[in-house]
């Protein structure tokens, strides 16, 4: 091959790669321009415009915004570290002290995350309904949690397995208890991995809108519930609209950005390292 | 009192039963959850709960009345169209991508960024701007119409025939990012000295992506299938933010069947038995897929 040559298939991959790149972000790209224009402008298709706040100043005004922006932060940081603090013991667990039985385990666990959420529905919420638990935060915080859970335990698994277990026991045998082992040696080693799942969790419980929508209406309701409910009576408002969603994804997007590879990695469930 | 010897019994004591003792409340909790309310909403469906539950056998009436449902027959055959080409074209378009980003262009770990991002973002909220694309009066038709070619129309999502096309749309924009990252990181553990013995026989690059990479990619395949068939069959944010089953029931699929059933009609039972059908489809799907994948593994 000569070096024009290639040199020209690599001009040409890409470009082919950069106009992709564009398409696919072309839709998060659109919503962003269209947050800052008015209602009207947001009917007129041009990108040169005045930018202005009018809408981001709309949407904080409805007070309610801050408290679907509330509930949401509050849930996706309670889900995931009450599913980081349930999964570690038992991926630590399973990894260093794995019986006969460990790998049929994983499977099963796995196996209910396969099982589509309606299957449970109805079941969840005659329960969270009986026991007071439907629009509230916890009851929410709860059903994310179950329902991640398999996930949390396979991903910590799957790191801790990485872990040598040579040094593991190298400080056993220094007279490191359990304790130090653990929080010296494992968590500090497996952190990346547990960075990925711990980001994992966050994106999956701040973007879920299954049990959200039907197990809160408005006390408990994150912002997935507000936009939902938002684009159909008052769909007509784009740039409201606009404005509301793309506050709804900013913080995925920021934090997903300052954390690429942690995000590559949690949204494949470690497959790729 | 401890003497020495007692302390160190406790501790194996502990070091036997901690693992087990930290394990059962994560193992306890999923599995009881789960497959415990599979069978509860078994139960709900072999009654005849209407807006209350009842817990009266009463045999097979449900299924009886979702078989003889038109809505439930619309959204199982959106289904089949929905899940067909949304597996099919996400796999393309993954797969293209990744050979793509194989070929070590500058700026690699951004572009994998920027593919990945739709499947980060939930799809109730980048669906606005979708709804807005796909709108005929103000998207890509008017766009389109505005650039001098009036008679261009494209209305899918206005269109009962064509609505469910969008949701593909949609879908395979989600996820092919997310294929594509499965595929590239399969891509990257291909034993290089292949290639290159391949590439000194004279075979064009073409030929080896088709010949042997590909091939030798089968594991993710499995697992890729795997993923996108769960995610078509539980698709619900997809549709529920770009049509909400409409225009009229015309984009229903299954699980916003159940949704409508269940919640808006107060028919708990007739919702929990398209939940158990659901159930059944995702089990005939699966498991066979799990079974070829375990057998292939083992041949080796």
């Amino acid at each position: 091959m000569s070096v024009a040559h290639s040199r020209l298939r690599y001009g040409i991959t890409t470009a082919v790669a950069w106009s992709l790149a564009i398409l696919v972000f072309f839709p998060i790209f659109w919503m962003m321009i269209t947050s800052f224009k008015t209602e009207e402008q947001a009917y007129q298709l041009s990108v040169i415009f005045q930018p202005t706040l009018q809408s981001f100043r709309e949407v904080f005004a409805r007070s309610d915004y801050l408290s679907f922006a509330g509930n949401s932060i509050a849930i996706s940081l309670g889900v995931t570290l009450l599913s980081l603090l349930l999964a570690i013991p038992a991926a630590y667990s399973m990894a260093f002290f794995p019986g006969p039985r460990t790998q049929k385990i994983l499977l099963w666990m796995m196996s209910t995350k396969m099982m589509p959420s309606v299957g449970v529905l109805l079941p969840v919420y005659l329960l969270w309904k009986n026991s007071g638990l439907l629009d509230t935060v916890s009851g929410l915080i709860i059903i994310y949690t179950l329902i991640n859970l398999p996930i949390a335990v396979w991903m910590a698994f799957t790191y801790f397995c990485e872990v040598p277990k040579e040094i593991l026991e190298a400080a056993r045998i220094d007279g490191a208890n359990t304790w130090q082992e653990i929080f010296h040696l494992l968590l500090p080693m497996s952190l990346p991995g547990l960075a990925s799942t711990g980001l994992l969790l966050l994106i999956l419980s701040w973007n879920e809108a299954f049990w959200s929508i039907n197990l809160s209406s408005s006390h408990a309701a994150p912002l997935t519930v507000f936009i939902a409910s938002y684009s159909s009576p008052e769909g007509l408002f784009w740039a409201k609209l606009s404005a509301a969603s793309l506050l709804a994804v900013a913080p995925i997007m920021v934090l997903g950005w300052l954390a690429q590879k942690q995000l590559v990695r949690g949204l494949t469930f470690g497959a790729v390292k | 009192m401890s003497t020495p010897q007692s302390q160190a019994s406790l501790s194996a004591l502990a070091d036997r039963w901690l693992p087990k003792l930290v394990l059962s409340p994560t193992l306890l909790i999923s599995l009881v959850f789960v497959y415990g309310f599979i069978a509860w909403t078994g139960w709900l469906s072999l009654t005849e709960s209407r807006l209350l539950p009842q817990m009266d056998f009463a045999g097979l009436v449900q299924y009886q009345a979702l078989f003889e449902n038109d809505r439930w027959w619309t959204a199982v055959a959106n289904l089949g169209i929905f899940g067909g080409l949304f597996i099919g074209c996400t796999l393309a378009v993954g797969l293209f991508l990744a050979v793509l980003l194989d070929q070590k262009i500058r700026a690699e770990g951004t572009l994998r960024t920027i593919y990945l991002y739709p499947m980060a973002l939930s799809f109730i909220v980048t669906g606005t701007a979708w709804k807005w694309m796909l709108n005929p009066d103000m998207g890509l038709q008017k766009v389109i119409n505005d650039w001098g070619f009036p008679d261009f129309t494209f209305d899918w999502l206005v269109d009962p025939d064509k609505a469910i096309y969008t949701v593909v749309i949609a879908g395979v924009w989600q996820s092919s990012g997310f294929v594509m990252a499965l595929f590239l990181a399969g891509l990257r553990g291909i034993d290089d000295s292949i290639i290159k013995a391949a590439q000194v026989d004279g075979a064009s690059l073409p030929v080896i992506y088709w010949r042997i990479i590909i091939p030798s990619l089968r594991p993710v395949f499995f697992s890729v299938l795997l993923i996108l068939s769960h995610i078509a069959i539980k698709s619900f944010d997809l549709v529920m933010a770009l049509t909400g089953g409409g225009p009229g029931t015309a984009s229903d699929v299954p699980a916003i069947f159940m949704y409508q059933f269940a919640f808006t009609r107060g028919q708990l039972g007739l919702g929990a038995a398209s939940a158990m059908m659901m159930l059944m489809t995702i089990v005939a799907v699966l498991v066979p897929l799990m079974y070829m994948e375990t057998r292939s593994a083992k041949r080796g």
